[in-house]
């Protein structure tokens, strides 16, 4: 079966977008918990595929 | 500029720094290793797989209405730290914190999802602050027991909770030494409006097993404003479905397809449904489909919609499912 490609532009988001974790736009006032933090993220790349190889 | 020069001997020599840094990790260490301070930890890692204040008797003491434990638990910890800052002037409490001026805090003890802080506001810098236009909500329970100063506050429940639009309903509370207020903190806030010298208090905060999104509303309206992932671990997840989407793998599609159908957020789920579709149709249309025919899912509505407008779009789809 001959399938359309979808193009993600134009896939609509929810009505209520959830931004990321402590992205609340302002600290509150008062007794706050602080959740700044730091996140290390890695990434492992496939730099050769192994169907290709000789 | 005038640099101390004790500063400035460091220049030359960091050596004095490095062993004052050892001295006050070790206090810390000191501390913890105390009895009470161990079992404290104990109760805190039971606590937060969901025990009960029950099963958490010295937890229990440190929050409980007038219970003077509290107040001789902190000065201990704090004469421990001063001692240790006044032998080492320069060092560090080795030891989340956090201060701004308005807000200070120190992290005393953290297991899993349960935190126990101590918070120092400072009334001149409250006054000093701009009046807050918005509340925040986010999926935790806190107990605060105040331990010095004096504070108006006003307890803002929403209602309902997590709606896009709420109404509050508001109770003023004096806040004096051995009061504890607890909140849950999904639906109730505390916002402090006046503060007679410094208020300090003994917080602890269990986030919720599943955090759903943090909310802030507008005080005048009841409009929700912005919503955030009430957890780490999603808004990472949610940025490399994203990534994956931008390498083109095709080839993720099946694991994104996994994750639109969990147990997520609403928007990490709806992300990877949408990536899952633009990277392989099949799979994606296929994920669409189930998420349709899901009664008592929150997608379930947006995924029909969304299911019609593309088979109007595609009438080929159809035949997939």
């Amino acid at each position: 079966m001959n399938l359309p490609k979808i193009d993600l532009a134009a896939l609509p988001d929810l009505d209520t977008l959830t931004g990321a974790f402590g992205s609340l736009m302002h600290a509150p006032s008062a007794l706050t918990s602080d959740d700044s933090l730091l996140i290390l993220m890695t990434y492992l790349y496939d730099l050769f595929d192994p169907s290709n190889q000789p | 500029m005038h640099i101390a020069p004790d500063i400035s001997a460091l220049r030359q020599d960091d050596q004095p720094q490095r062993a004052a840094q050892a001295a006050m990790a070790q206090a810390v260490r000191e501390w913890r290793s105390r009895p009470d301070v161990a079992q404290l930890h104990e109760e805190l890692a039971a606590f937060s797989s969901c025990r009960t204040f029950a099963e958490c008797p010295l937890l229990a003491t440190l929050f409980e209405d007038a219970n003077p434990a509290a107040q001789i638990f902190v000065e201990e910890y704090v004469s421990a730290m001063a001692a240790a800052i006044g032998r080492h002037p320069l060092g560090q409490i080795a030891m989340r914190h956090f201060a701004d001026g308005k807000v200070s805090n120190i992290q005393l003890a953290r297991t899993a999802r349960t935190t126990l802080m101590l918070v120092a506001l400072d009334g001149v810098a409250l006054a000093r602050a701009p009046t807050p236009t918005s509340a925040n909500f986010s999926p935790a329970e806190s107990w605060d027991h105040i331990l010095a100063g004096k504070a108006f506050a006003t307890l803002i429940e929403a209602r309902p909770p997590a709606a896009p639009q709420v109404e509050f309903h508001r109770r003023d509370v004096l806040l004096l030494p051995g009061k504890v207020i607890a909140r849950e903190g999904s639906r109730q806030t505390m916002q402090i409006g006046r503060i007679e010298g410094r208020l300090v208090t003994l917080r602890l905060v269990r986030r919720h097993e599943k955090p759903g999104p943090a909310r802030e509303y507008e005080l005048a309206s009841g409009r929700l404003i912005h919503q955030a992932a009430g957890n780490a671990a999603e808004s990472r997840l949610e940025f490399m479905v994203s990534l994956l989407g931008r390498m083109g793998r095709a080839d993720a599609a099946p694991e994104l397809a996994d994750i639109a159908l969990e147990d997520w957020g609403e928007g990490l789920r709806w992300e990877a449904l949408r990536q899952c579709l633009s990277l392989d149709t099949a799979t994606g249309f296929a994920v669409l489909s189930r998420l349709a025919e899901r009664s008592g899912d929150s997608l379930a509505i947006p995924a029909q919609t969304l299911r019609r407008g593309l088979v109007d779009l595609h009438p080929q789809l159809e035949e997939i499912g």
